[in-house]
C-alpha cells in the first residue's frame, strides 16, 4: 500500500526537485526553471479543462434557481386562487342563502323571534358558520334577533356597517367586535318591507368557521394563509403578523381581478407572497386574501439538486486536477530526462572535442620534437659508440654513464611522443572477434611476476557463458593495460585486484576492475580523464594513460564510469558493445 | 662474404651522418643521401644492389611514399624500411601496401636497427 502511494506519488511529483547540481553539466541546459514550467503547464491546463466546467456549473445553478422561483410562484398561484375561490365560495354560500330566506320568509315572518329562531337553527344545519340572525328596521332599531347574545333592543344606526348596508343591496362588513365583543362578520341584505320601507336581514358570521376553511389550506409551517382588509389590517390570526386587527404593512398597490404572486423578503428571509381580493358576483367584499411561502420551504429538493451538481463539479475538478498533473508531470519528467540525456551528451562531445584538439596539438608538438630527439639520440649514441668501439676502448665509466643518462631521457621523451601520437591514433580502428578471457589473461601475463612479487590477490572472473565480441583487439587491450597498469600502481602489498566480466544485455558486456589501493580524492575523480592530470609526478606519469582509455572505450562504443573512496579503493566499470557497429563510430 | 650495404636517405643531415656512422661502427657499410631525387639517382646508378634502405617520409623535394614506389620500381627486391618522425596512421598503411618492409618511429633504437638487419641476412642466407 504504502509502494502504491510512494508510486502515485512519484507519478504526480515531477523528478526535476531531486535535481542535483553538477558543476560540469549545468552549462548544458536549456531549460531551468523546471518549477515554472510545470507549474505554468498545470495551471494553463487546469483552467482551460475547468473553465467550461464552471461556466456550465454556473449555468446549472442559474437554471435550477429561476426553475425553483417559477415552481414556488406557480404553485403559490394555485393554493392562493384555491383558497380564494373557497373563501368566496364561503361568502357567497352565506349570502345566498340569506337572500333566499328574505325573499322566502318576507318581512313578517322574520320579524316573528320564534320564527328568525327556526331560520338560524335550519340555517346552522344547511350551511354552518352562521352564530346569530337578526332584522334591523330602516332607523336602525333591532326588530327581532335570533341568537345566543343579548342583542335586543339594541339600536345600529350609528354603527359604520349599518350606514353600509342602506346604501347597498347586499353587505359583508370587515371583521370587527361590536356590542358583543367577539370578532365577527356582518352579512347583511337589504329588502323592503311590505309598507315599502327598509328593512334589513343580518347574519353573523363566525370567524372560526372561516379560520378552518383557510387553515384547511396551510399544508406545512412554511405557509402562511390569512385575510386582511383593504387598509391592510389582519381580519384572520397569522402566524407571521400577528393576531387580528393588527395592522400589517403589507402594501398592495393595485385591485387585480386575477391572483398576483411576487417574491419579497420578510425579516429578511427571502418569501413569495400571493394576494388576492375576495368577492363574489354579487356583492364585493371587504378581504383580501394574503398567502406568504417562506422559499426555503419549497427548495428542499433543489438543494439536494445543487448537492449532487456541486459534488459532481468537485469530485470532476480533483479528477481533472489529478489527470492534469500526470501528464503535466510525465512530459516535464521526459523534458527534463531528454534535457538531460542532452547536457551528457554535450558535455561527451565537448569533452572529446577537447581530448580531439588537445590530441591534434600534442601529436604536432609530438612530430616536431621527435626529429631533434632523434638527432639527440643518435649524437649520444656514437658518442657512446666513439667510447666503446674504438681499437682501444676509452673505458670512462663517468662518461659512459652520462652518455647513458642523455639516452634514457631521449627514451623517455621517445616513450611520451609516442603516447601521444598514440592518443592521435586512437581514431582508426581495426575489428576482429576475440575472446574476453584470453586478452584479460594476456595483459595480466605481463602482471604476473609483479603480483606474485607484491602479494596482490588477482582475481578474474569471467564467466564462458559471454560471447566472443567484434572489437579492435588493441584498443580493447590498451585500455586493459591501460587500467590494470593504474591499478597496480595504486594498490599496496596484499590488496586485491578484481576482474569481473559479466554480460547485461545481447548486446552489451560490463567489465568491472575493481581494486583495494589508495583510491582517488573526490576532487580528482572529476579530473582524471583530463590529458595531462596525473599525481604521479615522481613516477613518470605522462597524464595520459586515463583519458587515452576514456576515448578508447568511446571510440569501441562504450561508456567508463569509476567509483572511488579515498583509501578504500578504486572501481572502474566498461561496458562494450559485443558487437562494434562501425557505422556509429565517428 | 659480401659486406651489408646500406641506404639512409634523411634530409636531417647530422642525424643521417651520425646514424651511418653508428652502423659502421658496427660492420656495415652506408651511404647517406638528404633528399630523394639524389637517393633514387644513385640506387639508379650504384651497380652493387642494395640491403636496406632507411628512408624518412618529410624529405624536402619529394613526399617518402613518392620515393618508396620508385625505389620498388627500380628495383622491388631491396628492403625498405621508413624511418619518421611524422608518420600516421595512414602513412603507415600506404607504406605497408606499397611493401615497405618496416614503420618505425624516430627516435630509432640503433640495436632495433640492428635486429632488423641481422634479420635480412638470415633471409638472404636463406
Amino acid at each position: 500500500m504504502l509502494k502504491r502511494i510512494q508510486g502515485f506519488m512519484k507519478s504526480i511529483w515531477p523528478e526535476f526537485h531531486n535535481h542535483k547540481q553538477n558543476v560540469h553539466l549545468d552549462s548544458f541546459y536549456t531549460f531551468t526553471d523546471y518549477w515554472y514550467l510545470w507549474t505554468m503547464s498545470i495551471f494553463i491546463l487546469a483552467v482551460t479543462a475547468l473553465s467550461p466546467l464552471c461556466i456550465q456549473t454556473f449555468i446549472h445553478h442559474q437554471l435550477i434557481q429561476k426553475s425553483a422561483n417559477t415552481e414556488a410562484i406557480l404553485s403559490a398561484e394555485r393554493l392562493t386562487s384555491n383558497a380564494k375561490r373557497s373563501i368566496a365560495f364561503f361568502m357567497k354560500e352565506r349570502m345566498d342563502a340569506l337572500i333566499f330566506t328574505v325573499n322566502e320568509m318576507g318581512y313578517t315572518k322574520l320579524t316573528d323571534n320564534d320564527k328568525l329562531a327556526e331560520i338560524l337553527k335550519n340555517l346552522k344545519l344547511g350551511f354552518g358558520g352562521l352564530s346569530d340572525l337578526s332584522v334591523i328596521d330602516e332607523d336602525g332599531s333591532m326588530v327581532s334577533y335570533a341568537g345566543q347574545f343579548k342583542l335586543e333592543g339594541k339600536n345600529y344606526k350609528c354603527q359604520p356597517w349599518f350606514l353600509h348596508s342602506l346604501k347597498k343591496k347586499y353587505f359583508i362588513s370587515e371583521v370587527f367586535t361590536g356590542y358583543r365583543d367577539v370578532p365577527h362578520i356582518i352579512i347583511a341584505v337589504k329588502s323592503i318591507k311590505p309598507d315599502k320601507s327598509i328593512f334589513i336581514l343580518r347574519a353573523t358570521l363566525d370567524t372560526e368557521r372561516l379560520m378552518k376553511t383557510l387553515n384547511s389550506y396551510k399544508t406545512n409551517d412554511y405557509t402562511d394563509i390569512f385575510l386582511i382588509n383593504h387598509n391592510g389590517a389582519l381580519q384572520t390570526p397569522s402566524t407571521n403578523y400577528g393576531d387580528v386587527f393588527k395592522q400589517t404593512n403589507l402594501e398592495i398597490s393595485t385591485y387585480p381581478t386575477n391572483t398576483k404572486v411576487n417574491m419579497k423578503s420578510f425579516q429578511g428571509i427571502p418569501v413569495i407572497l400571493g394576494h388576492s381580493f375576495i368577492s363574489t358576483d354579487m356583492v364585493e367584499t371587504p378581504f383580501i386574501l394574503m398567502v406568504q411561502k417562506k422559499k426555503s420551504g419549497r427548495m428542499k429538493t433543489w438543494v439536494e439538486l445543487y448537492r449532487k451538481i456541486n459534488w459532481a463539479m468537485g469530485i470532476s475538478i480533483v479528477l481533472i486536477i489529478i489527470v492534469i498533473s500526470f501528464a503535466s508531470t510525465f512530459m516535464i519528467n521526459k523534458l527534463y530526462h531528454l534535457e538531460m540525456a542532452k547536457a551528457e551528451t554535450m558535455m561527451q562531445m565537448e569533452q572529446s572535442q577537447q581530448l580531439a584538439s588537445i590530441g591534434q596539438l600534442a601529436a604536432g608538438v609530438a612530430h616536431e620534437i621527435n626529429n631533434p630527439l632523434a638527432v639527440i639520440n643518435q649524437t649520444a649514441g656514437y658518442l657512446k659508440d666513439l667510447y666503446s668501439f674504438k681499437d682501444e676502448p676509452r673505458n670512462d665509466v663517468e662518461i659512459v654513464d652520462n652518455i647513458d643518462s642523455i639516452l634514457d631521457a631521449v627514451d623517455r621523451c621517445g616513450t611520451i611522443t609516442q603516447q601521444l601520437l598514440g592518443f592521435v591514433r586512437q581514431f582508426d580502428i581495426k575489428i576482429k572477434k576475440i575472446r574476453l578471457q584470453k586478452i584479460v589473461s594476456d595483459v595480466l601475463s605481463f602482471h604476473k611476476k609483479e603480483a606474485e612479487y607484491r602479494g596482490i590477490n588477482v582475481t578474474v572472473s569471467i564467466p564462458d557463458t559471454i560471447p566472443d565480441m567484434e572489437t579492435d583487439s588493441g584498443k580493447l587491450q590498451q585500455i586493459l593495460v591501460n587500467l590494470i597498469n593504474n591499478a597496480f600502481q595504486a594498490v599496496d602489498e596484499g590488496c586485491c585486484l578484481d576482474i569481473i566480466g559479466s554480460q547485461i544485455d545481447t548486446k552489451t558486456i560490463q567489465l568491472v576492475i575493481e581494486d583495494t589501493g589508495c583510491g582517488i580524492p573526490e576532487e580528482n575523480l572529476k579530473k582524471i580523464h583530463e590529458p595531462f592530470f596525473s599525481t604521479k609526478h615522481d613516477r613518470m606519469g605522462t597524464g595520459l594513460g586515463l583519458s587515452i582509455t576514456y576515448g578508447l572505450v568511446k571510440k569501441l562504443g562504450g561508456n567508463i564510469s569509476v567509483q572511488s573512496t579515498e583509501g578504500v579503493g578504486t572501481c572502474f566499470t566498461i561496458t562494450l558493445p559485443i558487437k562494434i557497429q562501425e557505422g556509429k563510430l565517428a | 662474404m659480401k659486406q651489408i650495404d646500406i641506404l639512409i636517405i634523411d634530409d636531417e643531415k647530422k642525424f643521417a651522418v651520425m646514424l651511418a656512422k653508428r652502423i659502421e661502427l658496427r660492420g656495415c657499410t652506408s651511404r647517406v643521401c638528404y633528399d630523394g631525387r639524389s637517393a633514387l639517382q644513385w640506387i639508379k646508378e650504384n651497380r652493387d644492389p642494395l640491403d636496406l634502405i632507411l628512408l624518412d617520409l618529410q624529405l624536402p623535394d619529394l613526399y617518402g611514399t613518392k620515393v618508396l614506389t620508385e625505389i620498388k620500381k627500380i628495383d622491388p627486391s631491396i628492403p625498405v624500411v621508413i624511418l619518421t618522425g611524422h608518420g600516421t596512421e595512414q602513412d603507415r598503411k600506404e607504406c605497408e601496401k606499397l611493401g615497405a618492409y618496416m614503420f618505425m618511429h624516430k627516435p630509432p633504437q640503433i640495436d632495433e636497427i640492428i635486429t632488423i638487419i641481422k634479420q635480412i641476412k638470415e633471409q638472404g642466407a636463406n
